[in-house]
């Protein structure tokens, strides 16, 4: 059993039947190491294809709501990036950029052989699928990256694999460990919104200067909202009971934990409890038996988050009067809220506040968003050596997450408000199984030639269901926990059911030649539901070479400098499954009218639809240095995507559904540079330290759109306070900001002035609502009348796509001391950060410090930036409704993820009590960022916009491991 | 033995697992929730359902909602009252809401116009779908041909009142050139839900404003003939007849007005409380044709009409009509009083909202799409404009006359001239139809008016909640207009053919001004 933090792991392995492996990997990765890939394991020195490999105890005892997000700058290629504080938001990940359009861009996580649901699991809270697996019951990550290595995947490749392999037993007397962690989380960074004395200054010059009365008035509070929104040391822990061992014919691997997790938004919370089993029996000396079981409840307290929405947390407490209390003891609630409870109270000042927004604290404390995730995970397999150099393996998982939602909103206040409250309960059922059957022959020909056949087939459906019942109306606040019969007077049901299925037949030959010349082919034939009879077939190629320099007769001489070096290439066509059910018919739904059923068009059919492949192609190479002490992996990838499938815009005109016909038209491509090297500087028996650096250049480009390259506006996005800001367009990187270059402000009277498409400067005159040509020349005169065209006058802004990013780790150990930290830096990436944008709202709601920069008279003309403010003009003085280069800003950071220190207590103190090691340690995650970007985080964005969301959390944690 | 016991429990689980494992089973699968395109008019029930799902289409939309139909009543289920009324100066958006609308600062891509215009094709697409789809059936011998005809028609009449509102919006007045030559926008006749559909109707062009409203009529003249329904919130042949009385009004073709107008007399009449009309607004004598709601089906609470104008005091009634002199202060129409139904203007903080909207809890309010009102002055106008003073006055007392306090000694006598008649008459439509979306089809179509032309859009009170002094009655308001006028020939008279529209169809230009 492992606990220590230094990578000293025991495992053992088999490969193939007759070639077994002991590898004791006693100093980490400079043994000759095996790699999980598709169907099977490898050596990496044999590997002729991109995988990263992350050893499952980096990631342990790091908190966080699921462990995935902790592989962030770990490995080359992989990008992962946690968007916002909210505990049940899935991490975005991507290997290699982004393969699809409109198609899923996730990767396929796999767990032991069995793929699994990675993303929402549904309910009322959000629920990542990652974030049933406990980080400390994971042996190690692959991450499969180029086409030699997804091939195998076939038709779900496209966006790169991810494979986690469980912990299992070995040999031994039973090791007990214990893991815990304790963490304190906070926002990583909050916004400088104004206090009540700026807040009245500015607030009623937006009056003064358009001529009208104050609106702004009472000093009596200086309420901070945006605190009442957010926790501050939110207490987050995970402890993790684990039993295991085995025995020459069998081993075990038992363990239980629980993690309990506050969130930085208020309301936020998960609370976890797991079962996790494997065991593996050999029950004749040809046949062996395993299987394990991973049982979870996983239960998360979520709220509104909505970027626009008036009861969303951050939203709200953006715009609320610094100058209202949040309570007030003579309403009838005790908060304070108007008189007909619509919005907040506007106490003293003479207007209600601006935008309609709740009392936010009246709508935390009363309304509720549940999920509750009960997942199983299982899966069986049987080996058997069926004859000499050939193995039959059968394996069959299931995964299994049902969840329950509920939701309530307060009848009096807030989102409930509308419909004097709602109760809501649902319950969705996930079901996949998956079913391999595997065939491998392994065999060497006379010294030198070393063959391998892998044959596979591959089953798998899904099923998804849910049924949901509402009440609107309410009797009474007092059914607010589960929706009660007849407590409300409109009731409502709904539900429904989707499911597909795949079939695949997989061939696999590997050759090589006296260790030094490799070859691979792979051959995958693939059929799901999704298409039609006629396209759901569809053949995937992949083949690789590879050249291990290392073991040539003229090396030799080097080899104590260069002592591997492998030198690969590889090409494989993979598909993208994440397409929808049924693309390719034309459908109705359910449609009603008055209290008439109805049904009415719902999606254009095209049954030419066919697959979407990725051609990937990787050079790579792998190097090892200094008597094995570096080890340097260098890539170069291309990843070309054809039959791209694409809603394709149709004219609205024509009034088909959504406006769009789905086909595969389109063709992007991604390509970059990734290296990874791994340096043992000290190795000895005092003193271990081992330093990892991984970095990527990475570009994508569209090549080709429908309608004769039509720009795509709002491009992938499907939310509708992003999609004004993006565009796809050909020649550009995907998902680039699209908008209006902003050049400043008219010093002589403060309007905004924009730079059209030509070229000429137009000011937004605040007075009229008009454009007028500005000459900066000449300044005070009001030029002619001119405009501010969304058709001529947008352009590119900035891709929204890192063009680089990496890590740098490094591990030490000191005698009973370790110290390891993880720095991540990525960059080259623009930000349309509409909070900020959000943050200088012109009616009468609070604004961030940024508009104590504004333009107030020619002799005082601020920061030249920030115009004249002007009352309720809130769409024409920010330009609410396209993204300007006035919000726009650099993405680029540099992160100190993580850092911790641990000692481990002296053997002989710890033997006295049986315990065979003790090690405490603290921690501290996202403790340091630097960056210029002016919002929370960089890191903060949804396709380059950042708006509106909840902050992400820096943790302080200590945390204690025994071992038994 | 024990290992062929073993084998035999290997045998026997490879037999369980892989008996799910067949093509069929896994690949050969069918939607479970949406029944296919091909099978929406195979039996009367779908049928019935089809045409169901094309009111739904005119109740909900879908406005920029990723999940089907969950729009936000574009065109005709609250859309047309809200951009309606804030194009003109007869209300006050109070908040952001619809703000681009009021202070005419919309672009291409403005979620307003943008979805009046998408949401109004879609509608128009599922009645031509459903003209279609019945005309086989019919063929078919599935539903009978009495039964088909009032499908039709009832698609028709969808079809012809959509194009034509859309046409107030995005196209010049007719009278902007003789006989409407100008133009106008597609008038789209057949169902697109093919591949060569697309391609034949993307080739298609603008039709003339004249051909619009030709196709609008003849489309009407169908549904009159044609529907044989009488449901509330369906629509009927006298709702056909009543939409003709307001084309020909925008046409200016005054004796077809009258005529048409005269064919409804004695099957509607007025409410004898003007208040009745919203609070009893499914069971009236005079609601012609209204989009029905229910609790579980309306735009919601970011369009309901009870939720925007009333809950959420989005607009308010403009001090500018509130206080027009011409608009007695002891009307019916001011009768504010928060215990009764029929009350029909409420206040709040001192500022005066419309009440004709009351259910704001569950947003079952139907949207007032035409009522006898309006044929009543409809026909009045048009017998004013062609020199019948007595008609005229006779029909515009018998809307005002309801509303006075005192009829016998408030009601309209006679007139100095018949330009004050008419002007009398355009005021009266003003005040009896405020909030219910009709001010904006007044501004577009007497913008060349003879008589009393609107020159572009009027000058509005600025956005924001006005003063509640700027609400005292007494003196007509003369306070600050903080949105500016605009001019006859300013291009944002009417709005933008929608961006989207014209990045997908190369057939459409955008409208002069937008470039």
């Amino acid at each position: 059993m492992l606990f220590s933090y230094t990578g000293f792991s025991t495992k053992e392995l088999l490969l193939g039947s007759t070639n077994e492996l002991n590898a004791t990997l006693s100093e980490g990765l400079l043994v000759d190491e095996v790699v999980v890939v598709g169907y099977g394991q490898q050596r990496k020195s044999d590997a002729t294809s991109a995988i990263s490999s992350v050893n499952g105890s980096n990631i342990a005892g790091l908190v966080a709501p699921n462990a995935m997000s902790q592989l962030a700058g770990r490995a080359a290629g992989v990008q992962i990036t946690t968007q916002s504080g909210i505990l049940g938001e899935s991490p975005r990940i991507r290997i290699r950029g982004i393969a699809s359009v409109n198609s899923g861009t996730d990767p396929l996580i796999v767990v032991d052989g069995i793929p699994i649901y990675s993303t929402n699991v549904g309910g009322y809270a959000s629920t990542s699928g990652l974030g049933d697996i406990n980080s400390n019951d994971i042996e190690s990550y692959e991450i499969l990256k180029d086409g030699a290595a997804t091939a195998i995947y076939g038709s779900r490749g496209a966006n790169g694999v991810i494979l986690i392999t469980t912990k299992k037993g070995t040999k031994g007397t039973a090791k007990v460990s214990l893991n815990s962690v304790f963490g304190i989380a906070n926002p990583i960074k909050t916004f400088d919104l104004l206090k009540t004395a700026d807040f009245l200054t500015i607030s009623n010059e937006k009056r003064t200067n358009r001529g009208q009365a104050a609106w702004a008035v009472g000093s009596d509070y200086d309420t901070d909202w945006q605190g009442a929104v957010l926790n501050s040391n939110a207490l987050q822990m995970d402890h993790s009971l684990s039993v295991s061992g085995g025995t020459d014919l069998t081993n075990y691997y038992l363990s239980f934990n629980y993690t309990g997790q506050d969130g930085i938004a208020k309301d936020n919370s998960m609370k976890r409890f797991g079962i996790s089993t494997n065991i593996e029996q050999k029950i004749t000396k040809r046949i062996t038996l395993g299987g394990g079981i991973k049982y979870n409840q996983t239960s998360y307290d979520g709220l509104n988050v909505g970027r626009n929405s008036l009861s969303g947390n951050i939203f709200n407490a953006i715009r609320q009067l610094p100058n209202t209390p949040i309570y007030n003891p003579d309403h009838p609630t005790g908060y304070n809220m108007s008189t007909n409870n619509t919005v907040v109270g506007q106490w003293d000042n003479t207007d209600p506040v601006g935008d309609n927004i709740s009392n936010i604290v009246y709508v935390l404390d009363h309304n509720t968003y549940q999920s509750t995730v009960k997942r199983m995970m299982g899966n069986i397999s049987a080996k058997v050596d069926l004859f000499r150099g050939v193995t039959y393996k059968f394996q069959a998982g299931i995964d299994n997450p049902n969840t329950d939602g509920f939701l309530y909103w307060n009848p009096i206040h807030g989102d409930g408000s509308s419909t004097k409250g709602r109760l809501q309960n649902s319950f969705e059922n996930n079901f996949r199984w998956n079913i391999q059957h595997i065939l491998d022959y392994n065999k060497l020909v006379g010294e030198k030639h070393s063959f391998g056949i892998t044959g596979v087939a591959e089953y798998q459906k899904e099923k998804y269901s849910f049924i949901e019942s509402i009440g609107t109306d309410l009797l009474n606040e007092f059914y607010n926990q589960v929706t009660v019969s007849n407590a409300y007077s409109v009731q409502q049901s709904g539900g429904g059911a989707s499911e597909n299925g795949l079939i695949s037949y997989l061939g696999r030959l590997n050759y090589n030649y006296d260790q030094r010349y490799y070859a691979q082919l792979s051959l995958r034939r693939d059929g799901i539901s999704k298409l039609s009879p006629d396209t759901r077939w569809n053949n995937f190629l992949g083949y690789s070479l590879g050249w291990n320099v290392a073991n040539e007769g003229f090396w030799d001489g080097i080899r104590d400098v260069v002592s591997f070096l492998k030198l690969r290439y590889s090409f494989a066509a993979v598909g993208n499954t994440d397409i929808g059910n049924y693309p390719y018919l034309g459908l109705t739904g359910a449609s009603p009218y008055n209290a008439g059923n109805g049904i009415g068009f719902s999606q254009f059919g095209n049954d030419l639809l066919t697959w979407e492949t990725s051609n990937k192609t990787d050079f790579g190479i792998d190097m090892r240095l200094l008597k094995d002490k570096m080890k340097v992996t260098l890539d170069y990838f291309i990843n070309d995507i054809d039959n791209l499938i694409f809603s394709q815009p149709l004219p609205s005109s024509l009034g088909i559904p959504f406006n769009r016909i789905t086909k595969n038209i389109g063709k992007s491509l991604n390509k970059g540079f990734e290296a990874e090297i791994q340096y043992d500087v000290i190795s000895n028996n005092a003193f271990n330290w081992t330093v990892g650096a991984n970095v990527t250049f990475a570009k994508n480009k569209i090549v080709a759109l429908p309608n004769d390259g039509a720009d795509i506006i709002g491009g992938s996005s499907s939310d509708v306070n992003i999609q004004p800001n993006i565009i796809i367009r050909e020649g550009e990187s995907m998902n680039s900001l699209y908008g209006i270059e902003y050049w400043g402000v008219n010093p002589s009277n403060g309007n905004p002035v924009y730079v059209k498409g030509d070229g000429t400067l137009v000011q937004g005159n605040v007075t009229d609502s008009k454009y007028y040509k500005f000459d900066p020349a000449n300044p005070t005169v009001l030029g002619e009348a001119s405009s501010l065209s969304t058709a001529t006058d947008r352009k590119i802004l900035g891709n929204t796509l890192p063009t680089y990013f990496g890590g740098f780790s490094s591990n030490m150990d000191y005698k009973s001391f370790d110290l390891k930290f993880l720095v991540r830096f990525s960059g080259g990436n623009k930000i349309f950060n509409a909070t900020r944008r959000d943050q200088m709202n012109q009616n009468l709601n609070n604004n961030s410090t940024e508009i104590l920069g504004r333009w107030q008279s020619v002799e005082n003309p601020g920061d030249g930036v920030t115009p004249i403010l002007w009352a309720s003009s809130n769409t024409f003085v920010n330009l609410t409704s396209v993204a300007t280069t006035r919000f726009v800003e650099d993405g680029d950071f540099i992160s100190l993820d993580n850092i911790s220190l641990g000692y481990t207590l002296p053997v002989r103190l710890t033997k006295k009590v049986n315990i065979r090691n003790c090690r405490v340690f603290v921690q501290g995650q996202n403790m340091l960022i630097i960056t210029k970007y002016k919002g929370l985080n960089p890191e903060m964005e949804t396709f380059g916009v950042d708006l509106n969301g909840t902050p992400r959390s820096k943790i302080f944690s200590f945390g204690l491991n025994i071992g038994l | 033995m024990k290992h062929n016991i073993l084998n035999l429990i290997v045998v026997f689980g490879l037999l369980i697992f892989s008996s799910g494992c067949s093509e069929e089973n896994l690949l050969d699968l069918s939607p479970i929730n949406n029944i296919s395109i091909d099978a929406a008019f195979s039996t009367p029930s779908l049928i019935e359902s089809s045409v169901n799902g094309m009111y739904n289409a005119a109740a909900m939309g879908q406005y920029n909602s990723t999940t089907f139909n969950n729009g936000r009543g574009y065109v005709w289920g609250a859309a047309f009252v809200q951009q309606g009324d804030n194009r003109g100066e007869d209300v006050v958006n109070t908040a952001t809401f619809y703000q681009l609308t009021y202070t005419n600062t919309y672009d291409p891509t403005t979620a307003n116009n943008v979805y009046y215009w998408v949401d109004g094709y879609r509608l128009i697409n599922r009645a031509n779908l459903v003209i279609e789809g019945v005309t086989k059936a019919v063929a078919d011998g599935v539903i009978s041909e009495e039964v088909g005809n009032d499908y039709i028609g009832q698609a028709k009449f969808l079809r012809a009142i959509t194009h034509f509102e859309m046409v107030c919006h995005f196209a010049r007045p007719y009278d902007d050139t003789s006989n409407g030559t100008h133009e106008g926008i597609p008038y789209r006749e057949i169902g697109v839900n093919t591949q060569s559909d697309v391609d034949t109707e993307s080739a298609k062009g603008r039709n003339t404003v004249g051909e619009v409203y030709e196709k609008a009529l003849a489309d009407l003249n169908d549904a009159e003939n044609l529907i044989t329904n009488t449901t509330f919130g369906k629509a009927t042949k006298n709702a056909a007849i009543a939409f003709k009385t307001r084309i020909n009004l925008h046409k200016r073709d005054w004796a077809s007005v009258i005529s048409e107008g005269k064919k409804l007399e004695g099957d509607y009449s007025l409410e004898a409380n003007p208040g009745t009309v919203f609070s009893s607004p499914t069971n009236n004598q005079e609601s012609i044709f209204s989009i029905a709601h229910t609790a579980v089906l309306n735009p919601g609470v970011n369009a309901a009409l009870a939720s925007q104008y009333k809950r959420r005091l989005l607009v308010c009634i403009s001090p500018i009509i509130w206080r027009d002199a011409e608009w007695l202060v002891d009307d019916k129409r001011r009768y504010d009083n928060d215990s009764d139904p029929t009350s029909m203007v409420f206040t709040s903080s001192g500022r005066k909202y419309t009440n004709k909207y009351k259910d704001n809890v569950n947003y079952t309010d139907p949207a007032p799409v035409i009522r006898y009102a309006e044929v009543l002055l409809n026909m009045a106008e048009a017998y004013a404009r062609t020199g019948d003073a007595p008609n005229g006055l006779f029909y515009l007392n018998q809307v005002r006359n309801r509303s006075l306090a005192d009829a016998g000694t408030q009601a309209y006598t006679d007139f100095p001239s018949n330009k004050d008649l008419v002007g009398a008459i355009l005021k009266e439509r003003r005040i009896e139809f405020l909030m219910e979306g009709r001010r904006w089809s007044d501004i577009h179509r007497l913008q060349n008016d003879d008589l009393w032309p609107i020159s572009g859009v009027p000058a509005k009170v600025a956005n924001g909640n006005p003063k509640a002094d700027d609400f005292i009655l007494g003196t007509p308001y003369d306070g600050p207009l903080g949105v500016a006028a605009l001019a006859k020939t300013d291009n944002k008279v009417i709005w933008p053919i929608p961006q989207i529209e014209l990045d997908a169809n190369p057939s459409l230009k955008q409208n002069p001004g937008y470039n």
